[in-house]
């Protein structure tokens, strides 16, 4: 097999990784919270939600996706409403590959922070809450700083796992250039095609970029960038 | 000072067991809860700080109400104003000992409020480490200054010399002592320790099985009366016994003494013991 | 090797040649590749066919392009029936194929809105605002995509409507797309409303044939390193016979070319 770099678009490149890191951070935002929930709620419900988190693990991305049409399509329930009510449209539209990378990718974010907050001393958050702290500020300057590990996990689990999304984005992407065409979406074209030149191109810069983030990311982990940054 | 009634039911190891204790703690004195693991010595500390509910019961601390199952009422542990000193220090790990203390800082308290313990628990040298770096005597200094900073008015603390050796434990109940007084605290501790609970308590209750058999002043509620209770003696463990003589262990010595007008009837290796010299005699307790 | 490693693959061969060995199809079965758009006309002229000679068919049904790079790398199938002649002219340049290939069907497009009524005046949505998304199959992998491409282009109405195109991966998903709500209108090809399911939903209008290049489909027999089931010589007969056309026809297919 020979391989052949040409130029290609970098367009779905440049769209795959806008997606990954805009997914990883909200689901940062909303991860952490329903972490916390979970780790030390006394709800019953709690294992209810925690086996949905679960899902999307167990779920075909294809099935996933599909759902996702069919609940997001503007022709009828929740994308009627949607659209009608807010403007929106989640199918073909980046904001529709968000809202399906975040629950694609939900498990990959909230499970490492659920299980790094269940295995800290309990008598951390204790002796915090006796000092008078209130639960954000005992998240904020206690808990979270104590699984930075657990956390920088969750962040490349979701991050690598959204940039190799390719189910759910072929069901409700519809392959829209500059707007829902990702990178695993223009190699499968360029492999349907038999491209296979250009399919190499877009695989060999994805995995190498993707390779160093997640390199660099797991060496500051480890301690290596001590001098450079503060982790 | 501290008034409680608790009642849970706890499940053990050994199956389940009833807490059932009505407490009553003068204001200014150091009380210890002693018993053997797993009589419920804990729970009911976790439960005046809050980190535990009770069945049914009430805690009342200088007038104000902190439980009541009646009354639904139960205070948040953030709002009881409690220092709680954790057997295996619960320091911050990612925190270095001043930034541990300055978090314990209550809303407007001046920072300058931890140089005094700083300097009375001995951390100037320690205060830019973070709590990996430290010994347990060390980690266990800085938690009891932590628990300080605030400034409470009661001060629990739930085993927590056990898990150090012997010589940092005398060091360390001078501090904790010393803490009780300068800053006029009531303290409740947690021990199974005797010569820590001889040391430092004024008042002592004895748990067993989640009630409290006995209570009262250290020495005569823990050593079973036998002569009159000399307070002069000292805690020792025997270690052997023959025909003539008997070899105690008192804090870290060996003493043997001879048998003579001794009653070895109930004495036995790894009884302990309260021996006090008398005229040319030595007088032997047991303790329970 | 140690006898470790030996043991190691063979345990593997083993175990992979059970379970693959057991989805293999029976040897008189025939296997046909076809692409999407065909496989509703296919039900029929497979039933057809096994009454007449009693050999029975097993139909993979994938998109054209990935039915070629799989035949490329010598999958099992006995016949190929594409969507175009680009694909199995290339398995022909790359001597897989025991004949040149054949047109069997030449495919339409039509413009079709799954939810529309029979008043809608079909063309004129496709420029209105009313219709924020139109599905087309994609140009790039999908022949059918190419076909609705020239016709937007050859109708000047390329410009107007680019940005509101998505592009299904095949003709089956751009149905998808369409019959689920997602668009409200979209280029596909006659056979898929010919079908009894699409017959009447909604509605929808050919597309004069002047306004793109004909979609020829071609069929053609694989050849196995010079083995083939004798009955794939009878289904590619029967394929070019006047009752397959007549299906065809019914399918929306034109035969006469």
């Amino acid at each position: 097999m020979q391989v052949i770099l040409l130029a290609i678009d970098m367009g779905p490149l440049w769209l795959t990784f806008k997606l990954a890191v805009i997914t990883t951070v909200l689901l940062l935002i909303l991860g952490i919270p329903l972490a916390y929930w979970l780790a030390y709620s006394s709800s019953r419900s709690r294992f209810i939600v925690e086996t949905l988190v679960s899902m999307p693990l167990v779920l075909p991305p294809t099935v996933i996706g599909f759902y996702l049409l069919l609940a997001f399509s503007p022709g009828s329930g929740f994308g009627l409403w949607l659209d009608q009510w807010l403007g929106i449209r989640l199918v073909f539209s980046f904001e529709g590959l968000v809202v399906g990378s975040i629950i694609y990718s939900l498990p990959f974010m909230v499970q490492p922070i659920r299980a790094g907050l269940v295995n800290l001393p309990v008598n951390l958050m204790e002796a915090s809450d006796l000092l008078g702290k209130s639960g954000l500020t005992t998240l904020r300057q206690v808990l979270l700083p104590n699984i930075k590990s657990s956390l920088l996990t969750a962040t490349v689990l979701t991050f690598a796992h959204t940039v190799g999304e390719f189910g759910v984005v072929l069901m409700i992407g519809g392959s829209i250039p500059e707007v829902t065409k990702v990178a695993s979406i223009a190699i499968y074209e360029e492999v349907e095609s038999l491209n296979y030149a250009s399919a190499n191109t877009y695989s060999a810069i994805l995995f190498v970029i993707t390779f160093v983030i997640l390199l660099v990311l797991n060496l500051t982990n480890g301690g290596y960038f001590k001098g450079l940054w503060k982790w | 000072m501290v008034k409680a009634e608790l009642s849970k039911r706890l499940h053990a190891m050994g199956g389940e067991m009833v807490l059932d204790v009505q407490l009553s703690i003068e204001k200014g004195s150091f009380v210890t809860l002693y018993g053997k693991s797993g009589a419920g010595k804990t729970s009911i500390l976790r439960m005046i700080a809050g980190l535990m509910k009770p069945d049914q019961g009430m805690v009342d601390v200088d007038g104000v109400e902190w439980v009541d199952t009646d009354e639904k009422l139960l205070l948040k542990p953030q709002h009881r104003q409690v220092g709680f000193v954790f057997q295996d220090y619960a320091l911050f790990p990612n925190m270095t000992v001043l930034q541990n203390l300055a978090y314990a800082l209550g809303k407007g308290q001046p920072s300058s409020d931890i140089d005094p313990l700083i300097e009375m628990m001995e951390l100037g040298d320690l205060q830019h480490s973070k709590p990996a770096t430290l010994s347990g005597g060390q980690q266990q200094r800085v938690a009891l200054a932590r628990a300080i900073v605030p400034r409470p008015k009661l001060l629990l603390l739930d085993e927590p010399l056990s898990a150090l050796d012997w010589e940092i434990r005398q060091k360390l109940q001078e501090f904790i002592r010393l803490v009780h007084d300068e800053y006029d605290l009531t303290s409740i501790m947690v021990s199974h320790d005797l010569p820590e609970v001889l040391r430092l308590s004024d008042y002592v209750y004895v748990l067993e099985n989640g009630k409290v058999v006995k209570q009262g002043e250290p020495i005569s509620t823990l050593v079973s009366n036998r002569e009159g209770i000399p307070r002069f003696g000292k805690l020792g463990e025997i270690l052997s016994i023959d025909a003539e003589s008997l070899t105690v262990l008192v804090d870290n010595d060996i003493w043997t003494v001879p048998t003579t007008n001794i009653n070895t009837h109930e004495l036995h290796p790894g009884r302990k013991v309260w021996i006090a010299p008398i005229s040319n005699d030595v007088v032997i307790n047991l303790m329970d | 090797m140690s006898k470790t490693g030996h043991a190691f693959y063979f345990v593997i061969a083993v175990v992979l040649m059970t379970t693959l060995g057991c989805s293999q199809p029976k040897p008189q079965t025939l296997t046909i590749a076809a692409a999407a758009n065909v496989q509703y006309a296919l039900d029929s002229l497979i039933s057809i066919f096994e009454q007449e000679t009693g050999t029975g068919c097993e139909v993979v049904v994938s998109s054209s392009g990935k039915l070629t790079a799989q035949i490329s790398k010598g999958a099992p199938y006995d016949i190929f029936l594409s969507a175009d002649m680009k694909y199995p002219e290339l398995l022909y340049g790359e001597g897989l194929l025991k004949n040149k290939p054949v047109v069997y069907a030449r495919g339409s497009l039509v413009l079709w809105g799954p939810s529309m009524s029979d008043s809608a005046d079909l063309w004129q949505l496709l420029s209105s605002d009313e219709i924020r998304k139109i599905a087309i199959a994609n140009p790039k992998i999908a022949p059918y995509g190419i076909g609705a491409m020239e016709v937007l282009t050859s109708m000047n109405l390329l410009d107007g409507v680019e940005e509101k195109l998505i592009y299904g991966e095949s003709i089956a998903q751009t149905n998808h797309f369409m019959t689920s709500g997602a668009t409200g209108l979209g280029f596909t090809a006659k056979s898929v409303v010919m079908t009894p399911q699409m017959r009447n939903v909604g509605k929808w209008v050919e597309v004069n044939t002047a306004y793109y290049t004909p979609i020829d489909q071609g069929m053609a027999i694989i050849n196995h390193e010079g083995y083939e089931l004798p009955s794939a010589q009878a289904f590619y007969d029967f394929m070019r016979s006047s009752r397959a056309q007549s299906i065809l026809n019914y399918f929306g297919y034109q035969t006469d070319f």
